[in-house]
């Protein structure tokens, strides 16, 4: 059995511990620890991604099981629940990116987090733990406990480190979640219960062939608990309060890995694993989806404060990929997936650059600004590209997305695609209106003549990201082709449910026609 | 027949069920000879902590036995698996409140004695609780957890408060008896027989409960016992006694005694008909959202842990709701209760014991502005009260969550999705006050007029006794393995 895994989810928390009980003091010690295990990790996570479906990988190295405890069921055999962690082509771009975030959000801290250093570097660290878990788990019940988990590193991290509303804030975002979460605990109960496995592939398997009633209300629980945290209207309103008071490496984790998991969840349960409600459902959610791509931009232009419109700009990207997702056609989910990538990194990008500028000259506000591309160039020039690459400027990563997810929801209905290629103009819009009222006019106001531009750390930790920012618009089958063969699988069960709703359709007359029986365990 | 019971009682079988409370009951009298003795503080604690740990022991001999002794002393005792957890979470209560009372009382610490005795006392009467097969037995359990109850409640006898909460506690708890006796002696009109067996057969307690006599009984017997368990309507004497009694004895009256009577409750309320399910699922959410709703609205932690209490009885309780509406699985409303309870011992257990610790003489640390800041002062005590509150809350990697998703199991199972789906968000509810305790402690610099935490050092007792919770708590939420197995 190969420990890369269980490597990769847990060095971090080792190394929250040897941290915690570092002295007080020591603060240059915790900050270079913390680094140092996120960039082992990151280089754990890289290396994983450059050997994932290459000739000759054993496929063991994307697996770790081990039992774990047993739960009652009504097969009169106990559930075996596993701790069951494993890489697949859903899974690969997500762990992927959060291990080369981490140590990026670490470095970004040497600017803005001075007080309780300690306390900061634990809670980092035992997110990535609980969010690597969360994309990695095989087991509903693993899944379910890192999911909950990972709540509690972002409640410490805006509640201490967080702006003036940061309890407010904090307690939300915590209790938002948490209520989504629980009806979730509910259905994965159900289904320990009557399906008598938490092996999310055997439960991929099985549940596919479940009624469709059955499936819908699993599909409703397990949807409003990823529809909370992605989030998607109408359940978006804790999501510009976290980010507006989160620290600014809280903002970019929170946006750049703790959001996808509501939509990685979306296509590892909604989607793959209920196939026949997430047809049913698709047009509710393609219809969310689309509206939340315009809301989110008519909310993000309304804005006057920076943070608060790219939190806003984020609920509308993250419109894109739920719509892209339930267009449930191949060039959707594709585009979906890339994404929830390029959102990661485009508006990671711009919160570190939000909280750059906030370091230097403490606000915010829209207002304050004008001219600083005159008095700080390079952070102009960095501004400029992740702006482009936010709006879907094609030869940047955000333009391929976008177009996957519009092409790919147009085949599947061309009204909320149109809805949703208008949100492309009115992002153009706002992100462009942004710039110019930060960047350029007058550098009329004394106080932003003074700005000093970026230096070498702030440059460093921004190069790979954009670096990034270009690959994936340049060459996104680098990224794409690993993904390839398992968002292959979730298409060959979407074609079979298709077919299962078609024959069901037919057969009302004579139900013994039923083509899909339920499967022998 | 009652020489049947005389023989019965030196079988090797009576012999071994009734030996952890036997062993309770000598600890207790010999603490109590102690006392004559100059023996030191730490000898009698001694005495204590061996008894408490030789009645584990036995617990665990029956726990873990191939064959464990069964009913006996004919009929009116039974020791099997499940009582012998139960004993084992009763003795963990115990030991937690006693571990965190040794620095308790500074000023009647000449009664540490007594003060054990009535510890030890209570313990002998939990376990024979979980253990009674008949009603009077069950009452002499009762007895014998409540009456040693009233005296620790009023334990810190200079102040009004605990004297009030023991006075209150004992007028309520008297009546709860003198309806309890009513109520027994009206099954046995209607019935002939204070057997708990009469419920456990479909048909006798078909027939029992025909008549209206028997309905008032069981009524009667009922409203008694939700006393205990303080679950709603007879729950209003909850936050003024847990309040005003010493915080270690709060402690055991949140765990230990709720524990105990859900020990009976689970055998007497499976005798309802199923068609009833529905209305204690109904009395079960009320009670949720009485003690959440209670909680959301105290700024003493103490008195918020009192309502969050109730909140717990009333999870317990919808565990209980679902096994009557027709849970499938076996005992699963049993194994949620047990381990539900076990975990609660440990997690209101310890957080207790932290407020007990932080009660600094005279003055009022245990509100949540006496709290704030703690997590820079004494970050281990604010670091154990976080996985406290975590677990109450249910949140995984602690025992609470597991026991929260076994209780809403049963439900589940029991097909009653609605309830379920209420009582979760009721305990979303919840999470809003125990976020604060932990805000308070970490986000809040402190108050400058804020009483500062006492700065004396935590005893060993305490010490071990935090640890040993915080170490349970975590270790029923990450390894839950052993503890599924033997639930």
């Amino acid at each position: 059995m190969h420990y890369d895994l269980l490597l990769l989810t847990f060095l971090p928390l080792a190394a929250a511990f040897a941290i915690a009980f570092t002295p007080k003091g020591a603060e240059a010690l915790q900050r270079y620890l913390a680094l140092g295990a996120t960039l082992v990790v990151a280089v754990l996570g890289v290396r994983l991604f450059i050997g994932f479906g290459a000739e000759g990988t054993p496929v063991e190295r994307y697996l770790f099981d081990a039992p774990w405890f047993a739960l009652p069921s009504s097969y009169g055999a106990p559930t075996q629940v596993r701790f069951k962690l494993g890489l697949d082509g859903v899974s690969l771009l997500m762990v992927t990116l959060t291990a080369v975030l981490m140590p990026i959000v670490i470095l970004s801290t040497w600017g803005h987090v001075h007080k309780r250093v300690k306390e900061f570097m634990v809670w980092m660290l035992v997110m990535q733990t609980g969010m690597l878990g969360t994309f990695l788990a095989l087991d509903l019940v693993l899944f379910y406990f890192f999911w909950e988990i990972s709540l509690i590193p972002l409640y410490f991290l805006i509640g201490i480190w967080g702006g003036e509303r940061r309890l407010y804030a904090t307690i939300k975002f915590f209790l938002y979640t948490l209520a989504g979460s629980l009806v979730m605990m509910i259905a994965i109960i159900s289904i320990l219960w009557t399906r008598g496995t938490s092996d999310v592939f055997e439960l991929i398997n099985v549940l596919c062939r479940a009624p469709l009633e059955e499936q819908l209300w699993l599909f409703a629980a397990f949807a409003l608990a990823f529809g909370i945290k992605v989030p998607l209207l109408p359940f978006h309103t804790w999501l510009p309060d976290a980010h507006t008071e989160a620290p600014t490496s809280g903002s970019v984790v929170l946006a750049g890995v703790l959001l996808k998991m509501g939509t990685y969840g979306l296509v590892r349960f909604c989607i793959h694993m209920l196939p026949g409600a997430a047809i049913a459902a698709a047009p509710v959610m393609m219809a969310l989806g689309a509206i939340g791509i315009l809301y989110g931009a008519l909310l993000a232009w309304a804005q006057d404060d920076l943070k608060r419109l790219i939190a806003c700009s984020s609920v509308s990207h993250l419109g894109y990929v739920v719509l892209g997702l339930f267009a449930l056609t191949p060039a959707g989910i594709n585009g979906g997936m890339l994404q929830m990538v390029n959102h990661g990194i485009s508006t990671g990008l711009l919160f570190l650059l939000v909280g750059m500028i906030y370091e230097r000259r403490h606000s915010r506000a829209l207002d304050a600004f004008g001219g600083v591309a005159v008095a700080m160039p390079i952070f102009a020039l960095f501004w400029v590209i992740t702006t482009l690459s936010s709006v879907g400027l094609p030869g940047l990563n955000g333009f391929v997305g976008e177009y996957l997810i519009l092409y790919g929801s147009f085949q599947a209905s061309p009204l909320w695609s149109i809805v949703g290629l208008s949100g492309v103009i009115f992002g153009a819009i706002y992100m462009l209106m942004a710039t110019r009222r930060m960047l350029f006019g007058a550098l009329d106001k004394p106080e932003n003549r003074e700005l000093g531009d970026l230096g070498a750390r702030e440059v460093g930790l921004l190069l790979p990201l954009v670096v990034l920012v270009v690959w994936l618009g340049v060459s996104p089958n680098t990224f794409l082709s690993k993904t390839q063969p398992d968002l292959e699988q979730i298409n060959v069960r979407l074609a079979e449910a298709r077919r299962a709703l078609l024959a069901s359709a037919d057969s009302t007359t004579h139900p013994s026609a039923e083509p899909l029986q339920e499967q022998s365990r | 027949m009652k020489l049947s019971v005389l023989h019965s009682l030196f079988d090797a079988a009576a012999l071994s069920a009734l030996a952890p409370l036997m062993a309770l009951a000598i600890g207790a009298l010999l603490v109590l000879l102690a006392g004559l003795t100059p023996l030191s503080k730490a000898a009698r604690g001694l005495l204590v902590a061996a008894s408490l740990v030789f009645a584990g022991v036995l617990n665990a001999r029956i726990l873990l036995a191939e064959q464990v002794p069964g009913v006996v002393l004919d009929g009116v005792f039974v020791a099997d698996r499940a009582t012998a957890m139960w004993g084992l979470i009763f003795i963990a209560g115990v030991a937690v409140a006693w571990l965190f009372s040794r620095n308790y009382y500074d000023e009647d610490s000449s009664h540490q004695n007594e003060h054990d005795v009535l510890l030890l006392a209570t313990a002998v009467g939990m376990s024979m609780m979980a253990g009674a097969r008949d009603l009077i037995v069950f009452f002499i359990g009762l007895e014998l957890l409540s009456i040693p109850l009233y005296a620790l409640a009023a334990f810190r006898r200079n102040r009004a408060k605990s004297v009030e909460a023991g006075l209150k506690y004992f007028l309520l708890g008297a009546f709860a008896a003198g309806f309890f006796l009513y109520g027994a002696a009206l099954v046995y009109a209607a019935s002939g027989t204070l057997s708990l067996d009469v419920f456990a057969d479909p048909a006798q307690r078909a027939k029992v409960l025909e008549s209206p006599m028997a309905l008032v009984g069981v009524a009667m017997l009922a409203a008694s016992v939700f006393f205990k368990v303080s679950v709603f309507p007879f729950h209003v004497w909850v936050p003024d006694v847990y309040e005003g009694s010493p915080t270690p004895v709060t402690g055991l009256m949140a765990t230990g005694t709720k524990a105990a009577a859900f020990a009976f409750l689970l055998n007497a309320l499976l005798a309802l008909p199923t068609s009833s399910a529905t209305s204690v699922a109904l009395i079960a959410l009320i009670t949720m959202a009485v003690g959440n709703l209670g909680a959301l609205l105290q700024q003493d932690v103490k008195r918020m842990l009192a309502y969050s209490g109730i909140a717990h009885a009333g999870v317990v309780l919808l565990a209980i709701a679902g096994a009557v509406g027709g849970d499938p699985q076996p005992h699963g409303a049993l194994q949620a209760a047990l381990f539900y309870m076990a975990a609660y011992v440990a997690t209101a257990g310890g957080a207790f014991g932290v407020l007990a610790l932080l009660e600094s003489d005279g003055e009022r640390m245990t509100t949540l502005d006496g709290l704030r800041g703690l997590g820079q002062r004494r970050p281990y005590l604010a670091a154990a009260l976080t996985v406290f509150m975590l677990s109450l809350g249910g949140i995984p990697a602690t025992g609470g969550f597991l026991g929260k998703y076994l209780v809403f199991s049963v439900a589940v199972r029991a097909e009653m999705i609605p309830a379920a789906i209420v009582g979760v968000l009721l305990s979303v509810i919840a999470l809003g006050y125990y976020l604060r305790v932990i805000i308070a402690m970490w986000m809040q610099a402190p108050n400058e007029d804020s009483p500062l935490a006492s700065t004396k050092p935590i005893a060993f007792s305490a010490r071990l006794a935090s640890t040993a919770c915080v170490a349970l708590v975590l270790l029923m939420g990450l390894l839950p393995r052993w503890f599924l197995e033997h639930m």
